[in-house]
């Protein structure tokens, strides 16, 4: 063995050469494992060794473990770093690296799996003391008034059996609920074949934060603060922001202390992030879930904090000091994240691929720029639409939001029609400027400027 | 060695995670593992061109490391139960002049070290003719010709590793 670590780097896109940057910046050696489409790709330029794993589409490359798992024996690895998406938090790739002695740069299995589905989740945050959503089953439908008190108003009711979005109904107050109730319960009996029904807390105007962790994997965790990622279209981000606006001392309090339990709980290995929902008409906060991963917004908080949480993961992973400061609850920055998707805004945001025939990016103080696209670049059609994501720093949230309007105007992409477009709106938007906007709402609000333009 | 499952079992095991929900299983008896799925998520490799249809894979993997790597030790059994069907990834080779690995893996030339070799440059090949074996994690795939002609030479020695579409071969399909 040599004394350069190889890691293999089993992912494609920005995620790739951010994770290739990371593995040059602790002297490791990058090999990219890459289908036939990526394989002369930017990242694979920028790795030491290209493998190529298996076909175009995903699911006959990056999806699948024995591929992964075979390149990474035949690259030597000392590490493998999943990044996000495919097979990130699956724990059959970690178990097959397990037995090659191939480190797996991310929590443990039995992690993946403990917070892997909604119930289990649920478990180990009621397990750690963190707050979850308030849900009760309904014994008799025709005696619901106690329920719905404990609950409180508005809420869902929602059939055991139901799914996909059938059997839900909204209640406002408790004279619906007595009403509905016996009916809901009278229609699962028809629609489920089982008439059990639960009553869940609706939040309509909820924000989107979340708490950057890293766990030692012996219970100790860093926390680096929260982001803020409300800006969303049908539960996709599209903006995201460190430090959350407009948190109250408490309520930040409340959700790291909460994701520090987790961590403790879990034993966690490696950076996760614990994503909540921030009610903005009560004070509550709800956990939803651990995501056992690198997330596409890791850069607001590395620019906010000055951290390198990639490079961080792969010493951890190698055995070595991750090399993480202890930093307080608020950074001393303020820094926005830009998702540049090759998506229409103005048709629905609709995907599209094709050549990039012009790109100039912004240049300046608190200027980053994570992507794999250049000049001459031929966006694939197989695979998710993200092509850049800008992230931009400021000394305060008002001095960020400007920089990062500024920014997006001097975004050139020539060849392929981008959400820059959608940047600029929201960015300019007055709900947005003053912060803490909900996810609900960005659909509306797009759909409104839409219709003012015709 | 310890108890085997019977034919039998293997076959009951198949009948019961095709009625079930499960997408894959993996059984442990005495000495043997056996894993299978339905959809070929999880372990199976893509499929070649020259294999018919998304076929799911029952590997009996006998845990003794000086097996793997052997063919004969390894029997590979292939079932036609309903499965997602796989577009045929075989490369292209407008060329028609290679034999491309269909997947990521180690090559072999014999099935077993020692044994003869599946062809040899010069002999003539249908499209289904077993050329070579890919192991990818410990799981043995046969590789066929995927056309007709004669091997005209190897590109990869035997226990080389191989990336999905490189060359293993050179045939010529007018011969």
């Amino acid at each position: 063995m040599s004394d350069v670590p190889v890691i293999l780097v089993a992912n494609r896109g920005e995620i790739a050469m951010r994770i290739i940057a990371a593995a040059r910046r602790i002297g490791a050696s990058p090999v990219l494992a890459a289908s036939v489409a990526d394989k002369d790709s930017p990242a694979a330029r920028a790795a030491d060794r290209v493998i190529v794993i298996g076909a175009s589409p995903a699911n006959q490359s990056y999806l699948k473990p024995e591929q992964v798992a075979q390149a990474a024996v035949m690259a030597g690895a000392a590490a493998v770093h999943p990044g996000y998406g495919f097979l990130s938090e699956q724990p059959a790739l970690c178990e097959l690296l397990e037995e090659e002695g191939i480190a797996w740069v991310g929590p443990r299995p039995e992690t993946l799996r403990a917070v892997g589905d909604k119930g289990s989740a649920r478990q180990v945050a009621i397990d750690a003391g963190v707050p979850v959503g308030a849900g009760v089953e309904i014994d008799d439908p025709t005696n619901v008034v106690a329920l719905g008190e404990q609950i409180g108003y508005p809420l869902l009711i929602k059939a055991i059996h139901g799914g996909g979005g059938r059997g839900i109904r909204l209640v406002t107050n408790p004279e619906e609920l007595v009403e509905l109730a016996p009916q809901a319960a009278a229609e699962a009996v028809a629609a489920f074949g089982n008439g059990a029904l639960y009553l869940e807390r609706y939040y309509g105007r909820a924000r989107h934060v979340e708490v950057q962790v890293f766990g030692d994997g012996e219970g100790n965790a860093w926390i680096f603060g929260d982001r803020d990622c409300s800006v969303q279209r049908r539960h996709q981000k599209l903006i995201e922001e460190c430090p959350a606006p407009g948190l109250s001392e408490k309520r930040r309090q409340l959700l790291h202390d909460s994701s520090r339990a987790l961590v403790k709980v879990l034993r966690y290995r490696g950076a996760g992030t614990v994503e909540f929902l921030v009610d903005t008409e009560s004070e509550d906060v709800i956990f939803l879930e651990v995501n056992a991963r690198i997330q596409v917004e890791h850069p607001v908080t590395e620019e906010a904090f000055g951290v390198d949480l990639v490079a961080a993961q792969l010493l951890l992973a190698l055995g070595r000091d991750p090399q993480l400061p202890d930093v307080g609850p608020v950074p001393p920055a303020a820094v926005i994240e830009m998702r540049i998707n090759a998506e229409d805004p103005n048709a629905d945001f609709q995907p599209n691929s094709g050549d990039i025939t012009r790109l100039v990016w912004p240049k300046g103080p608190g200027i980053r720029i994570d992507t794999q696209i250049e000049e001459g670049y031929r966006f694939p059609p197989f695979y998710d639409s993200l092509m850049a994501k800008l992230i931009v720093r400021a000394h305060n949230r008002d001095a960020a939001v400007a920089a990062a309007t500024a920014a997006v105007r001097n975004v050139t992409i020539d060849g392929l029609k981008t959400t820059l477009p959608m940047h600029a709106y929201v960015l300019a938007h007055p709900d947005f400027i003053a912060g803490g906007i909900p996810t609900s709402w960005f659909g509306p609000v797009w759909e409104a400027r839409k219709e003012s333009l015709t | 060695m310890g108890e085997q499952p019977s034919w039998q079992d293997v076959l009951d095991l198949i009948a019961q995670l095709n009625e079930s929900d499960y997408e894959s299983a993996s059984v442990q008896v005495g000495d043997v593992s056996i894993r299978l799925s339905k959809n070929d998520v999880g372990f199976d490799t893509p499929e070649s061109a020259g294999r018919v249809g998304a076929q799911p894979l029952i590997e009996t993997g006998f845990d003794t490391p000086a097996t793997a790597g052997r063919v004969g030790a390894q029997p590979r059994i292939e079932t036609g139960f309903d499965t997602p069907t796989s577009s045929a990834t075989q490369p292209a080779t407008a060329l028609g002049d290679t034999i491309d690995a269909p997947m990521i893996g180690v090559f072999y030339r014999r099935p077993s070290p020692g044994a003869a070799p599946f062809v040899e440059p010069g002999q003539r090949v249908e499209a289904d003719t077993t050329i070579g074996i890919i192991e990818i994690m410990k799981l043995m795939n046969p590789i066929v010709a995927g056309k007709a002609g004669v091997i005209t030479d190897f590109l990869v020695s035997d226990a080389d590793a191989v990336e999905f579409g490189q060359p293993l071969a050179t045939i010529n399909t007018s011969a």
